[in-house]
């Protein structure tokens, strides 16, 4: 019984870890390149949430179709707030790029809040499940696994097959060298910041397939900390590296509980967020730069 | 990022988040420097009698954003639309031989500790207002009571339902919401008269303090009724996934579940058992089950669930039901509340038990006004204890430590869409559907619908 639930928690583990690294590329993107901690990050999936649930409620548009849309969404709101705030803050101290992106996360959570006011919302998308005998899958949570899975390949081929990529990549590097070979670095910290924004606009849509219940203009702050936690894991500066975060984390959430289950008094769940930040503390004295720092943008 | 940067950062913030609650306008009919005037003169002469008063200051950190900003709206909309029948329909409040109209003065709190305590502090100084209410939740409301009681200042209690309130010694604190150990009493006893087969229940609730009080009060009561526990486990705040701890609850294979904390994780917890396929033959969640958002967001798989409420539209209390049970009647009758409530919040907004309590700590507090002919706190606070009526949300009672003691709770059952009172038989608006329709049956379309 107790392996059956093991098994089971980790393969829901698996699955969610996947959308939680989905969750995380777009800050570790952001981050990467621009060096700029998007603390905003989870108002900027709550806008994603909100997308899905409106298409599905008052246009019937399945969350799959929504993905794209929110994506574009996001690559738009990204231009939008580049150009308008984070452009004039690039070469300013941390703590306006900071606060920068703090304002406009409650900018956001507020416009959202008087516009579709504050109540949990939530939708109702029955695909079916698949019965694994140990544990139930529901098709949308699945689908939210393989999509995030399929961004994350997306991702990774553009930066090593594209030409807009590879000077993405330079710029990481040397952003003066990258300037002195004719990349337009401005251009560059455009693209990756709408890009970052985009993703996480997009993940916020996978996010409410897993759990498609609580959307709410506050949902975001829960998700922001786990972020911050898998993109330390993955290495902050790697996307890659936060979706493998994404997955560790989801296994060692899920997979713990078990564990924990079996010590007689014990609160497993108080002691899954315990277990999972002391095995952060562990990954970063072994590897302080993260799972997979080396594998640079 | 150095921990220097860091530590400047939050200064930072601190300092932004100090000048935008400093800046705060009250959201007060009358201008603040009023309301001021008006409580200056009574602090000035604290024994004469209140007869040069021109109004009575209530004061409010209000949940209007953050994570309880839906309650705190309906608490809000709740508070105006008693106090517009006070001052309107009553005529005021009787103080002295003349009628003192009642004044509002609310801020938003964000749903946050620190705001709460600063709030008070303001009301109590700055506004010295006569009495506070408290923000929603039994968190927030314990983190005000420290700052009421060093200020001297009465302190209502409509949103926090934790019996741990009143172990604390506080004076000045008064409750009206029903306290938690009593939530799920109504549904167990249900459970018992309705299926006497039914014997294993599940606990599985929020690691807060309002949670652990109602499961407390459930777990005596059940053991009580001869239930036995196979399941009892509790989920931090704010989670985001519940399925390891409903897989293990699934295992243990109860006939009902008790469970909950508040709206955000019950509609994660109804949402995951349907997902799991974990059918029981009840599910009771406290907060969430009760508003009309649980079913918006969940349609069809919240068909059957329960959950007890301290209000329903349909309860039966009336003037007549008073006159039965031999208690004095005051307040709005239940219809005329809705339209008052409607008025107050400008839109098409329905009632629930949030804005129903809020509106009778209003009445609560008028007629102990006028039951001790002054609006000091002590003399309030000694007719609060003597005090029993009923309003259109039910009777009303304290305990010498000011916990709630004379109202009773329903439980409603979603029915086809519709919220039904399925308990006690006699607030009953329709049968309870037990055992509820499983979830496949649920994601066929099938609706709890009773047989009557």
């Amino acid at each position: 019984m107790v392996v059956e639930q093991m098994a089971g928690n980790l393969i829901q583990g698996l699955v969610l870890g996947a959308v939680y690294g989905m969750a995380t590329m777009g800050l570790s993107l952001i981050f990467g390149v621009l060096k700029v901690v998007n603390v905003g990050h989870g108002a900027f999936i709550m806008v994603g949430a909100f997308i899905a649930l409106l298409l599905f409620n008052t246009l019937g548009i399945n969350p799959v179709l929504a993905v794209p849309l929110a994506f574009l969404f996001g690559l738009g709101l990204g231009l939008l707030f580049y150009y308008s705030v984070m452009q004039r803050l690039i070469k300013a101290p941390e703590l306006a790029t900071l606060l920068a992106t703090f304002s406009l996360g409650l900018l956001l959570q507020e416009v959202v809040k008087l516009l579709f006011g504050s109540e949990y919302r939530g939708y109702n998308w029955a695909v079916g499940k698949i019965d694994l005998g140990i544990t139930v899958l529901p098709m949308s949570k699945l689908y939210a696994c393989a999509g995030s899975a399929l961004i994350a390949v997306l991702l990774y081929l553009w930066f090593n097959k594209t030409r807009a990529g590879s000077a993405m990549r330079s710029v990481v590097e040397d952003s003066e060298g990258a300037r002195v070979c004719g990349v337009n670095v401005g251009a560059a910290y455009a693209l990756s910041f709408s890009l970052g924004i985009g993703l996480t606009v997009a993940s916020g849509v996978l996010l409410t397939m897993f759990i498609p219940v609580g959307i709410n203009p506050y949902m975001g702050g829960h998700y922001t900390l786990k972020a911050f936690v898998i993109a330390v894991l993955g290495g902050l500066a790697s996307p890659y590296g936060a979706f493998f975060g994404g997955l560790v984390f989801g296994l060692l959430e899920n997979g713990s509980y078990t564990l924990f289950a079996l010590i007689p008094g014990v609160e497993p769940f108080a002691l899954t967020r315990f277990f999972s930040f002391l095995m952060l503390l562990i990954i970063l004295l072994i590897r302080p730069t993260g799972l997979l720092s080396e594998k640079r943008t | 990022m150095n921990l220097r940067v860091f530590k400047r950062l939050m200064l930072i913030v601190a300092a932004v988040g100090f000048v935008l609650i400093g800046c705060q306008k009250p959201e007060s009919k009358a201008p603040e420097k009023k309301a001021e005037t008006a409580a200056e003169k009574t602090a000035a002469a604290p024994d004469k009698p209140a007869a040069g008063l021109d109004k009575i200051l209530i004061g409010h950190p209000a949940c209007l954003s953050g994570k309880y900003a839906k309650a705190g709206e309906q608490a809000v909309g709740g508070i105006k639309a008693a106090l517009d029948w006070v001052n309107n329909t009553y005529g005021g409040v009787t103080l002295g031989g003349r009628k003192v109209p009642l004044e509002y003065i609310y801020y938003d709190c964000e749903s946050a500790k620190e705001a709460v305590t600063s709030l008070i502090g303001r009301l109590a100084m700055s506004d010295k207002v006569h009495v506070v209410f408290s923000p929603y939740s039994s968190g927030l409301t314990l983190r005000g009571a420290p700052v009421t009681e060093a200020n001297k200042i009465l302190y209502m209690d409509h949103g926090g339902a934790s019996n741990a309130i009143f172990r604390q010694g506080f004076k000045y604190i008064v409750q009206t919401i029903g306290p938690a150990t009593s939530y799920h009493q109504g549904t167990l006893n249900m459970i018992k008269a309705t299926d006497p087969a039914a014997k294993k229940v599940a606990l599985a609730y929020e690691d807060s303090e309002f949670a652990k009080m109602v499961m407390e009060g459930a777990r005596e009561h059940a053991r009580k009724l001869g239930f036995e526990i196979v399941f009892e486990r509790t989920y931090p705040k704010g989670v985001t996934d519940l399925t390891p701890l409903l897989s293990a609850l699934k295992a243990s294979n109860p006939d009902f579940i008790l469970g909950g904390g508040h709206f955000e994780d019950g509609q994660l917890f109804n949402r995951q058992m349907a997902d799991l396929g974990i059918d029981t033959k009840a599910l009771s969640l406290i907060a969430a089950a009760t508003l009309p958002a649980f079913y918006e967001a969940l349609t069809n798989m919240a068909e059957g669930v329960m959950g007890p409420s301290h209000w329903e539209y349909g309860v039966k209390y009336s003037e007549r039901e008073a006159k039965k049970v031999g208690l004095q009647w005051i307040g709005p009758s239940q219809d005329e509340f809705v339209a008052l409530f409607k008025k107050a919040v400008g839109k098409e907004m329905i009632p629930d038990y949030h804005a129903a309590e809020a509106a009778a700590q209003v009445l609560a507090y008028t007629l102990a006004v006028e039951k001790a002919n002054s609006v000091e706190v002590d003399p309030v606070r000694a007719a609060l204890g003597d005090l029993t009526f009923m309003s259109f949300y039910g009777g009303w009672d304290v305990d010498d430590t000011g916990m709630q003691v004379g109202h009773t709770m329903v439980d409603v059952q979603w029915q086809n869409g519709e919220r039904v009172i399925v308990w006690p038989p006699e607030a009953q608006t329709g049968k309870p559907v037990y055992p509820m329709p499983t979830f496949a049956e649920k994601a066929q379309g099938k609706k709890a619908i009773a047989g009557m």
